[in-house]
């Protein structure tokens, strides 16, 4: 039985907008999704902003009722089920805020224990547990305000553990951490699915995904559109190459023109300081290098180059990203 | 045992926060002392008789506290969402209505707190008593009152997680209650229709028996006031049964539970 399930799940939101004539707004979240996560898996879900990646993990952590489709955990139903469910699930989300910044650490923790119901004589041992695990001890009596940011997604961490979880979901728990913090906290979770946990790890960082996921999905616009192992994702672009280059004013005729140039897959354009970088995905990198002037004559390219692709190059071209 | 431990905690963290609050001290402890100070000062510059200045003394305490047992489980909500906490409190596998009971007795507390510094001031400030206080049926009616803004409280508070909005409309329902239920005057005062909402919310029987148990002067019938503030509390009660269930299922619907 999988730990996690997800058949056909599809996600609504209905909305409004409008002051004085009301119009209804249907945005939908997910479209149909499936998956199935087996006991000790660390699965990754990349995906740029937008995607559905949040709504798929509050609709598993109970937070969300699907619009239809089914979510299972543990073999509990994610909709009917959530009480038993939450006792066994924990989540994190990514970010310094979910804390209560005018108490302590501690406090945090003795508090979330309590909301999960944990006998007080396995808090007591816990929590020291947890502290000393994820570097607070001797910090934990300090409001959280103080802490860095790093301690704080630690924090968050602790409080996802208090209930001894046997599937983890984490929302983009290294977003806005620095190299340091987010290595470290990428090593806890690792050793935590090494641990036997079932983690769901949604992230934007291909490298992050990479380095710790046993297995990835890539999901855009409410969909899944490549599933596998990083290396099995990486062959989506194995016979492919990268041209790089710099350009100053990058007009979107000029873009549509690169797309039409023989052999490329995809443009991706991205805004670096007042310049834009380039990323073209293509079969035969020197081909496309020759062509470059036909597209974009009387440019001035900067830092013109050609690469392997790596698995965020399969990344770029599975979301199409091109802005 | 576990959901009143949870409750328990409930009640503690929103004691500490509150306490720690610069902000909260202007809901429970200033603004009550004002309109205690205007109130006194009104009824008794024009030799009011100890009936109306009653209205004076408990008034400003009895505004401070519905305000504060009203509206600081629903701020409370209003802050976790702002903070992040609130999906954080809401996924775990204690009933949210565990946690707002926890919420609305802190302000229950605070609420009765308030009532101190305000009788001190009537007294030492304008040397105003309650000229002929019963003191159980006094305490009694108190008892009717904190049930009945419980009741309310805790009936409400969940739209607060429910809609980003409610704060502003539940907002409007707090100076509704202590204009309507006579606080600070009789509701004799107030136009017949605007009586008869008066007479569905419960806090209005709990006061008039509040300031009767304070005067002389009749006729009055507590048993009849307890029993239809009781009554109507429950009536609420019952609401917020169904409200709770409402709550846990639209909440996972809309997904309001976060800020965004």
């Amino acid at each position: 039985m999988p730990a996690i399930e997800a058949r056909r799940l599809r996600k609504t939101y209905k909305t409004t907008r409008g002051v004085f004539r009301r119009e209804k707004v249907e945005r939908v979240a997910l479209r149909g999704v499936d998956l199935a996560i087996e006991p000790g898996e660390l699965f990754g879900v990349l995906g740029p902003n937008g995607a559905g990646k949040t709504t798929m993990t509050k609709i598993f952590t109970t937070l969300l009722l699907p619009t239809s489709g089914a979510a299972t955990v543990l073999g509990l139903d994610a909709v009917h089920d959530q009480w038993a469910l939450r006792r066994r699930i924990g989540f994190v989300f990514g970010g310094d805020r979910g804390l209560y910044w005018r108490l302590s650490g501690l406090d945090n923790l003795r508090y979330f224990a309590d909301l999960y119901r944990i006998p007080p004589e396995v808090t007591r041992k816990r929590i020291p547990a947890l502290l000393e695990r994820l570097g607070l001890a001797g910090r934990e009596r300090d409001r959280v305000e103080l802490y860095s940011r790093g301690m704080k997604q630690r924090l968050h961490l602790a409080r996802g553990l208090l209930n001894d979880p046997e599937v983890l979901f984490l929302d983009e728990p290294t977003i806005g951490l620095d190299p340091v913090g987010a290595r470290e906290l990428r090593v806890i979770v690792r050793e935590l699915a090494d641990a036997g946990k079932t983690v769901f790890l949604t992230t934007h960082y291909m490298f992050e995904a990479d380095a710790i996921c046993d297995r990835i999905a890539v999901i855009k616009g409410g969909e899944i559109v490549a599933e596998g192992t990083p290396s099995s994702i990486k062959k989506v672009v194995q016979d492919q190459g990268v041209v790089e280059f710099e350009v100053v004013g990058m007009p979107a005729e000029r873009v549509a023109g690169l797309r039409g140039l023989q052999g490329v897959k995809s443009v991706a354009v991205v805004d670096h300081e007042l310049a834009q970088v380039v990323t073209i995905h293509c079969s035969s990198p020197a081909d496309v290098m020759t062509q470059l002037g036909l597209v974009l004559d009387g440019m001035s390219l900067e830092k013109v180059s050609s690469r392997e692709p790596t698995l965020e190059d399969a990344y770029v071209q599975l979301i199409g990203e091109s802005s | 045992m576990s959901l009143i431990r949870a409750g328990w905690r409930a009640f503690v963290i929103t004691i500490r926060m509150r306490v720690i609050s610069t902000w909260s001290y202007l809901s429970w402890l200033v603004f009550p002392m004002l309109f205690t100070i205007v109130g006194l000062y009104v009824l008794s510059s024009g030799g009011a008789s100890s009936s109306r200045l009653v209205y004076g003394v408990l008034g400003g305490g009895l505004i401070g506290y519905w305000s504060v047992a009203y509206l600081d489980a629903g701020n409370s909500i209003q802050d976790e969402r702002w903070s992040g906490t609130l999906e954080q409190i809401f996924a775990t596998p204690t009933p949210i209505w565990v946690i707002l009971f926890g919420k609305v007795c802190a302000g229950l507390v605070f609420g009765l707190v308030s009532f101190l510094p305000n009788a001190a001031l009537a007294y030492f400030g304008f040397h105003a008593v309650l000229p002929a206080l019963d003191p159980w049926k006094f305490v009694i009616s108190l008892g009717v009152l904190t049930l009945s803004f419980f009741c309310i409280a805790l009936t409400l508070a969940p739209l607060f997680a429910l809609w980003r909005w409610a704060f502003s409309m539940l907002n409007g329902f707090e100076l509704g209650v202590y204009i309507l239920c006579g606080f600070m005057f009789p509701i004799a005062a107030l136009a017949s229709w605007a009586q008869g909402v008066a007479g569905v919310l419960a806090p209005t029987w709990a006061v008039r028996a509040l300031y009767a148990s304070t005067v002389m002067q009749g006729p009055h019938d507590f048993t009849l006031w307890w029993l239809a503030a009781i009554g109507l509390s429950v009536v609420y009660l019952a609401g917020a049964y169904f409200l709770y269930g409402l709550v846990e299922r639209e909440a996972r619907v809309s997904g309001e539970l976060a800020l965004a």
